[in-house]
Order: structure tokens, then C-alpha cells, then sequence
């Protein structure tokens, strides 16, 4: 390798990484019983997805990062008593407020001399919610952060649109991000995108300011594909955002070597956002990178938003394929539009 | 466009004899099938159609002219 530039100041790493899933399990016979013209193997072949687990009615994503949390204190302990901040990533957040984050420092039993706050991002709120925590720890804001992901899109999903509802599951991961014992790991540097002109290709319409709800937002609505939603449901205009992903992640994957200095055999392996299986073939016969180092997890847990990025760290680290000098991109990409980069040593 | 054709028949779920510039996209013609085509054409041409004009098209042959008009 001929360079990295990880952030400059107080240097960071990932220590640890455990995710949790909600218990309720939508199969793909589930989706192929409600829609008869949508077969279990047709919906594995285009998503790769076999199933996804959904959270319960009084369960919220909160109640999944706290999961993630327990999870991940149990595998190890000693972060605990360590962690000096709380970022949370999310956009079904319990309240409009207070916010979540406050409410996870109280369920987690965490002090109360800890900072806590919200992002709201969808897919690329990993690599945000990262890019956070290596700033404060590099300004000596922070020592150790506690970065949350969870998200149950389901709830946003309306149970007659099988675009969605066959693609997204609920889910959370918690990692720990620190300046001790750093040794070889590092994080950084960033590559950032934003376009908020497609702001409407993937939205829920209503339930904010905007467009509060109403009875004129609930009405139901077929698309000419025979989905349907209301304005208070998750849209998704799938063609729209596989258009920007196959603009903007490859060129995002290039601009990220070029500021790092380091060529695509400098990588152990490239973590995208876990989209779906169709998404993801698309993007790596782009980038061109073999199946080795482009790990995936999706078959069991469908698209977890802002947690699939560290699902599949969680489990290539359990599988023993990030030793010790790996270097890794992660690259999320969704709602937003929003994309974000970053290179991760281990 | 033989690539393009076997690409749109295996979309189309029809066999690639049946795929020429007069076949009606009908009812096949949905959401996901759109997003295939724009994979595939991306894949083949590295160009970007949009959506919303896909979604207009009527038969192959506009597909295609679509792609080759393409940036």
C-alpha cells in the first residue's frame, strides 16, 4: 500500500461490532401467499433475500438498538464503563422528541456525563455515524463512541407494496469506535455525497410538517405495477435510485482511492450498502471487483438500512477474513439522496 | 444487439426468438422489469436511460432507440 490518510488528530478504530434482529420472520412464501403473481423463487432470484425479520407492533427501532447494545456489552464487557457518547442513527425514532439517543443512554444504564445525539440518515448512516465519531475522538471530544444504527422500515411499509415490503427488513448494530489501543486500525479518509434533488425518490410523504397526516394522505392508491401505498407509506422509485447508485458508487468507490492513495488490491474487501442482490451484481460487475472481496449479507435479513454495513463486518470479523492490517471501503448509498465512503483499517 | 435481446427475453421471461424490435412489452412491462432494463443497458452500453421515458415504452424497438440515444 502506498498511502492512507486516515483523520487527521487523535486517531480512531473499530473495536467491536454486534447487531440484533427483531424475532418475527417474513419469508418468502409469506410474500408469495399475499402475492400470488410474485413466486418464492422469483422473489429469491432477483433479491437474494429469503427472508427478513420485521419488528412487532409495540417494538420500535429503539427497542432494537437497545438490543444491539445488550449484545454487544455482553461480547465485550469492558466497553461499557468506556463509552463517553452516544450517536444514533435512525429514522423511526420513538418521539418527535426528546431524542432517541437520550432515551437509549437512560434504557442502557449509561452515566449521565455522556453526550448523546441523532442522526437521521438511511443507508449511508453508517459511514456517517462513523465519520462522527472519528471527528470527536480526533478533536478529543471523545474517547470512546457508542455508534447505533436501527431502523424498522416496516412500519412505514404498506403491507400491498411487494417492491418494498419484499426488500427491506428491521434491524440494529452497535459499534464501538475508540481511541484506545488503536494499534493498526484507523478510520479515514471520507469521501461525502448529497443530492437532494431526489429527495422524492424515496420518501415517506407524509407524518412531518410538510404534509401532516390526514385523511387525504391515508387514501390507498395502485400503482401500474399493482402496488399499493398512501402518502403515509414508504415510495421507493426503484429505477430512479438504481440510476443514481450506478452513477454515484463507482465514482464515489474511485474518488475514494484516488484521496486515499491506494489502488483496489490494497483492499482486503469493499462493504457496500446491502441493497439487494440485483443492485449489488450491478455494482460489482462496475467496480469489478471478485466475490471474495466483495462480501455480502442479505438472504436472511433483507436491506436493514443503516445497519448492512456493519452486518457484514460483524460477520466477516466472526469468520476470521479482517486479521489484523485489513484495510476495508465501506460505502453506503440510499435516502436522500445521500451516499458516504470511507476506508477502515482493522 | 444480441446481447441486449437476450437481456430483455430473459426480463421478459419469453424466449430471446421471440425478442425483436416490434414485441409488445405488456404486461410484463412493470417496475421491476424497468429496473432490470436500466441494469442491463447500463451493463452493455454503460449508459444511463431514464426511468420515467422506460416507462413510456410500448415494444422493444423503443427500448432500444431509448439506449441508443442514451449518453
Amino acid at each position: 500500500m502506498t498511502a492512507l490518510h486516515p483523520s487527521p488528530g487523535v486517531p480512531a478504530r473499530i473495536a467491536a461490532i454486534a447487531t440484533h434482529l427483531p424475532s418475527r420472520v417474513l419469508s418468502n412464501a409469506d410474500l408469495a401467499a399475499a402475492f400470488p403473481d410474485w413466486p418464492a423463487d422469483k422473489i429469491l432470484d432477483k433479491t437474494g433475500i429469503r427472508e427478513r425479520r420485521i419488528a412487532a407492533d409495540d417494538e420500535t427501532a429503539l427497542d432494537l438498538a437497545a438490543g444491539a447494545c445488550a449484545a454487544l456489552f455482553d461480547q465485550a464487557p469492558q466497553w461499557r464503563n468506556r463509552v463517553d457518547f452516544i450517536i444514533l442513527c435512525t429514522q423511526a425514532p420513538d418521539h418527535v422528541l426528546p431524542t432517541s439517543a437520550c432515551i437509549l443512554q437512560h434504557r442502557l444504564g449509561l452515566p449521565t456525563g455522556i453526550g448523546a445525539l441523532d442522526v437521521n440518515l438511511g443507508c449511508s448512516g453508517f459511514v456517517y455515524g462513523l465519520s462522527l465519531a472519528a471527528g470527536l475522538i480526533a478533536a478529543g471530544t471523545a474517547a470512546t463512541v457508542l455508534l447505533v444504527t436501527a431502523d424498522t422500515y416496516s412500519k412505514y411499509i404498506h403491507r400491498g407494496d411487494k417492491s418494498v415490503r419484499t426488500l427491506f427488513g428491521d434491524g440494529a448494530a452497535a459499534t464501538i469506535v475508540t481511541s484506545e489501543d488503536v494499534a493498526g486500525g484507523s478510520i479515514g479518509p471520507f469521501v461525502f455525497g448529497t443530492d437532494g434533488g431526489g429527495a422524492d425518490r424515496l420518501i415517506v410523504p407524509a407524518g412531518g410538517f410538510r404534509l401532516p397526516r390526514s385523511a387525504a394522505t391515508a387514501v390507498e392508491r395502485e400503482d401500474r405495477s399493482g402496488n399499493v401505498r398512501s402518502d403515509d407509506s414508504l415510495f421507493m422509485d426503484g429505477g430512479a435510485v438504481l440510476t443514481f447508485t450506478l452513477r454515484e458508487v463507482p465514482r464515489t468507490f474511485r474518488a475514494l482511492l484516488e484521496k486515499a492513495e491506494v489502488t483496489p488490491d490494497d483492499l482486503t474487501a469493499v462493504v457496500l450498502h446491502q441493497a439487494n442482490k440485483f443492485m449489488l451484481d450491478a455494482l460489482q460487475k462496475k467496480i469489478g471487483l471478485d466475490d471474495a472481496r466483495m462480501p455480502r449479507r442479505y438472504e436472511m435479513i433483507g436491506n436493514t438500512v443503516s445497519s448492512t454495513i456493519p452486518f457484514v463486518l460483524e460477520q466477516e470479523l466472526a469468520a476470521g477474513r479482517l486479521p489484523v492490517g485489513s484495510r476495508v471501503m465501506v460505502l453506503g448509498f440510499g435516502v436522500g439522496l445521500s451516499w458516504a465512503g470511507a476506508l477502515v483499517g482493522f | 444487439m444480441s446481447e441486449f435481446y437476450e437481456g430483455m427475453a430473459e426480463i421478459l421471461d419469453v424466449d430471446v426468438s421471440e425478442v425483436g424490435p416490434d414485441l409488445e412489452l405488456g404486461e410484463a412491462w412493470d417496475s421491476l422489469a424497468i429496473v432490470s432494463t436500466i441494469a442491463l443497458i447500463d451493463e452493455i452500453h454503460d449508459r444511463s436511460v431514464s426511468p420515467d421515458a422506460l416507462a413510456q415504452c410500448r415494444t422493444v424497438g423503443q427500448v432500444e432507440a431509448l439506449a441508443a440515444a442514451a449518453e
